[in-house]
């Protein structure tokens, strides 16, 4: 799995994004800021006016004429009076005028004041957008100028890519940093990212077979949980798409990678393929000796394994599909707690948690194979001996997950999740700067 | 020699877009504003000509208070006439002072809109000179050809 290769590059920030073209774009919307910011003066200025005259309005009726100078031209005016002080003309637009009294005018003219200030909120709205890309075009620049680097890695596998950017020390380095020295520690992360991905995947289609499971023991008869569930299983077909779309992209893009990423492709599905196989033999060999606590505690350990998913994948599948993860996720939480409070005492869920930590690995390994057969079961082309043993039976990933075998690199994964999760959730850590710019 | 006629060249370019052209700018916003008080007091001669011709002595009007609000006014007496003479100053004018000094002061703003008009083109005039300079700057000694702008 392990090839040393050069793999990623390290671009100088300052090439793609010159200082001085970074200092322009700055300039650029400062200027823009300024101009939102005399808009801004002229509507609250049209609003003192405002004001101004809904104070006269009111007061004019209180007398029955004032004494005034009428203006007559702009250069010019007559000694006068106004008469009839309960009577305004006010203009509605496009030259239609409006006999009104003092109150009605008063409250015409509200409803401008109302209009002026809405626009004074977009405007306002406006000019934080523009600050906030300022602030951002004043970073780059700045960064620019101090020489950070870019380093990026392309990630190639036959279910994921994944673009890391190691947002901590490597990228602090200075544009001087050889790729050479790069390669060694970019090929033992890429291997773990393989790794880790492999296991990513095989989580979120355990977690979908996990949703399956619970629905069929727990909400018999719960139509919406159904509906959900074949959602889930397009939006498997949909991410697998989606993931092989981004493969090609990048065996495109990666072409001195290409041979150690076929080799490493060819033994991750040939290591999944067994898995399955195995997964199959021990469906069956459980499917008698179902235990209530393997509910509990493989829905305890749904909790856990969905999670990830959202984390790591979200960046490179559409929005819809992190949705759904999200309503697995919302799934599985409910399914857990109804097991607590029906039959299983919370000592089991704990107890089989802090046996998963340990487990983990292979658990996800038993489960990988769920997944696929569940697909067949609302789709064509998979095992049909395979899906009639899940089906039937909701317990046996546990079993499995006690007697599965040892993947070799588990103990990687737990570091490079976290980088992972580091760099590329949204939601636990602002997003990587380069991703922003691109997207 | 090359670089010396680039930074003469520069140095023309620069006179053009930082001095000559915000005055011809400035001097075709001023010439404007004349030609607005121009209007304001043709105006002004027009509708005294005729209040003087219906010999109409009150007036009913409407007022603009602001924002398109207008209320009646009331003129009792049109026989006398305030009128803005500059500076903020107003003053009391019959009809016929009003329409002699009007006279006059178009009069006055005629002879500035001219003036601004021989300033505008006089302006352009030098632009148009030394954009010709810097052709010639650039077209005699070397090949290259600069497009200058068309005015």
């Amino acid at each position: 799995m392990e090839e040393p290769t050069v793999r990623g590059t390290v671009t100088p920030l300052s090439s793609m994004f010159p200082v001085e073209d970074a200092q322009r774009a700055a300039k650029r919307v400062e200027d823009a800021l300024s101009e939102k910011q005399q808009e801004l003066n002229q509507v609250k200025e049209f609003i003192a006016d405002n004001t101004n005259l809904i104070n006269l309005v009111q007061k004019l009726p209180e007398e029955l004429h004032h004494d005034i100078m009428v203006p007559f031209g702009k250069a010019a005016f007559f000694p006068g009076r106004l008469i009839h002080t309960n009577e305004f003309l006010v203009l509605l637009g496009e030259g239609y005028y409006a006999d009104r009294t003092s109150k009605q005018t008063v409250e015409i003219l509200n409803r401008r004041g109302k209009a002026l200030e809405s626009q004074v909120n977009s405007i306002k709205a406006m000019m934080q957008d523009f600050r906030a890309e300022a602030s951002f075009f004043d970073a780059t620049a700045n960064e620019a100028a101090e020489g950070l680097v870019e380093i990026r890695e392309e990630y190639v596998e036959e279910n994921s890519s994944e673009r890391v950017s190691d947002s901590g020390s490597i990228k602090q380095r200075s544009s001087s940093f050889s790729e050479a020295d790069n390669t060694n520690v970019e090929d033992e992360e890429y291997a773990r990212m393989m790794s880790r991905l492999d296991e990513l995947e095989q989580e979120e289609l355990a977690a979908e077979i996990d949703n399956e499971v619970d629905e069929d023991n727990q909400n018999q008869g719960n139509t919406a949980k159904n509906d959900k569930e074949s959602d889930e299983d397009e939006v498997y077909a949909r991410m697998m798409s989606r993931l092989d779309e981004f493969e090609q992209e990048e065996l495109a893009a990666e072409m001195h990678n290409e041979v150690d990423e076929d080799n490493q492709g060819n033994t991750a599905k040939n290591e999944k393929d067994s898995d399955e196989d195995e997964r199959a033999v021990t469906d069956f060999d459980q499917f008698s000796d179902q235990i209530a606590r393997d509910h509990n505690f493989r829905h305890s350990e749904e909790l856990r394994l969905s999670k990830p998913p959202q984390q790591t994948k979200d960046k490179k599948t559409s929005e819809d599909l992190s949705n759904n993860y999200r309503h697995q996720q919302d799934f599985s939480d409910q399914s857990c707690t109804d097991l607590t409070v029906q039959a299983v005492t919370r000592d089991i869920v704990k107890s089989s948690n802090a046996e998963k930590a340990s487990m983990l690995p292979e658990v996800k390994e038993n489960v990988g194979a769920v997944p696929s057969s569940k697909n067949e079961s609302s789709k064509p082309g998979i095992d049909n001996s395979k899906v009639s043993a899940q089906i039937s039976k909701p317990g046996f990933d546990i079993q499995k997950a006690f007697t599965g075998s040892v993947v070799e690199h588990s103990p990687k994964i737990q570091t490079s999740t976290q980088e992972q999760t580091e760099t590329s959730s949204k939601a636990s850590k602002p997003v990587s700067r380069f991703k922003m710019q691109r997207r | 020699m090359d670089n010396y006629r680039q930074a003469k060249v520069q140095k023309f370019e620069e006179f053009v877009d930082r001095r000559l052209k915000p005055d011809l700018v400035s001097a075709i916003a001023e010439r404007d504003k004349v030609f607005e008080q121009q209007k304001i007091f043709s105006d002004l001669r027009r509708n005294i000509e005729n209040l003087e011709k219906n010999s109409v002595t009150s007036l009913r009007t409407m007022v603009n208070l602001g924002s398109e609000v207008y209320m009646q006014a009331d003129v009792p007496d049109t026989r006398r006439i305030f009128v803005d003479i500059g500076l903020g100053f107003h003053v009391e004018f019959t009809w016929s002072e009003a329409l002699n000094f009007i006279s006059q002061r178009e009069e006055r703003l005629a002879g500035q809109i001219e003036e601004y008009t021989r300033l505008i083109a006089s302006i352009k005039a030098q632009i148009k000179l030394v954009y010709e300079g810097i052709r010639e700057l650039l077209q005699l000694p070397a090949e290259r050809s600069v497009q200058e702008p068309i005015f």
